[in-house]
């Protein structure tokens, strides 16, 4: 972990030198996590692929206010986290709870053509997930499937620890009852 | 609503400090309420992640094309304007230059001119008073002078007085014994006369 901190530091300084390529190898380790951030919370692919270049793009153009190198991860979300309440923003005016009509995706629960989880619970979690408010959404995706710390998550919403706290803890309460129902089919 | 010491939830997501840590887990090791609450915690968890994660359909990238990258001059400027410490020092150096310059080139002040008349009328009130300070002063220790002196020649003289006097009064003494001496004299001289 630490070994990798380092090895990204690194080439955030290339980058910042004017190096390209180190600049994509960065990408390269990001942009599925940034593209599955974005794509749980915008729930739509292209938005997501459009945000997530938009993203590197800023973050290519702002690399060098970046003043820890180490805190790439939180930083980059950051931005990602303002682009797509940006395009929030766009689509509902402000005020209104972003509730997602999630797309259907084909091979959704299958890992190289093998079915991995039933297809009904992973349906399930989507449709749960775009009850939650963006919020509440957020802070799931960034803990449970980005797995950052809760004052990582804090700095990436510009938010208080308690408040990511709350916005988690209740998420996890209304998808529990969401999910129950299915878990109970599914088992 | 759980009995556990601390939150059970940040003790699941691994957000407790060490010490409540291990307080937490000596806790539910004996608290079936608390270990089936973390069960639905696990449980969620475990359904939330199912849901997998997508391939990015299209992978991103940037290409080094020399005619959209900045030149060295625009780099360098851009640090320049990047970097807090940088833009401080150039403030500071700019800041000194500008001092040094003003210190060079600063004009001859152009109210000066009424400057000198009123240092001389302020000049002439303060020697005005400085003087008649001194003339007080002056009169004040000559008066206080002359009176001492008057007590001293008015003791003298007292004393003289006195002196003169009894030097009087001595002399007189002395001219009666005189006096007396001589007129036993003159009656001792009769007496002798007779006698012969």
């Amino acid at each position: 972990m630490i070994f990798r901190a380092v090895e990204d530091a690194d080439l955030i300084r290339k980058a910042r030198r004017g190096d390209v390529e180190a600049y994509n190898l960065l990408i390269s380790r990001w942009e599925r996590r940034v593209y599955n951030y974005l794509l749980r919370l915008v729930a739509h692919r292209e938005d997501a692929l459009d945000l997530s270049q938009d993203v590197f793009l800023k973050a290519y153009q702002n690399l060098r206010k970046l003043e820890d190198p180490a805190r790439f991860g939180p930083w980059l979300y950051r931005i990602a986290h303002n682009e797509a309440y940006s395009l929030f923003r766009k689509r509902r005016p402000a005020g209104e709870t972003e509730e997602l009509q999630p797309e259907t995706m084909e091979g959704e629960a299958t890992v190289g053509g093998n079915a991995v989880f039933p297809i009904e619970m992973t349906l399930a979690v989507s449709a749960a997930l775009g009850k939650l408010n963006a919020d509440q959404r957020e802070t799931v995706v960034l803990k449970i499937y980005q797995g950052f710390k809760f004052e990582e998550i804090a700095e990436i919403v510009e938010a208080p620890v308690s408040t990511v706290k709350s916005r988690l803890y209740t998420a996890l309460d209304l998808l529990k009852a969401e999910l129950a129902p299915v878990k109970r089919g599914v088992s | 609503m759980s009995c556990s010491p601390f939150d059970l939830r940040d003790y699941y997501f691994k957000e407790l400090a060490e010490n409540e840590r291990r307080q937490t887990e000596i806790h539910v090791k004996t608290c079936a309420h608390c270990r089936e609450e973390l069960d639905r915690l696990r449980g969620t968890e475990a359904a939330l992640l199912t849901l997998p994660d997508q391939e990015i359909p299209q992978r991103i990238g940037f290409i080094s094309d020399p005619v959209f990258e900045p030149s060295p001059m625009s780099r360098w400027w851009a640090a320049f304007w990047g970097s807090a410490a940088r833009l401080g020092f150039a403030s500071a150096a700019m800041l000194s230059i500008a001092l040094i310059v003003f210190s060079f080139t600063r004009p001859v002040p152009q109210v000066s001119a009424p400057a000198p008349a009123s240092n001389a009328a302020l000049q002439a009130e303060v020697t005005k008073r400085v003087n008649e300070a001194v003339q007080k002063a002056v009169a004040e220790s000559d008066a206080r002078h002359a009176h001492q002196v008057a007590e001293l020649l008015a003791a003298t003289e007292k004393r003289n007085t006195l002196e003169r006097e009894a030097l009087l009064v001595r002399v007189q003494e002395y001219l009666d014994v005189e006096k007396k001496r001589m007129d036993r004299v003159i009656l001792a001289s009769n007496d002798y006369g007779e006698q012969r």
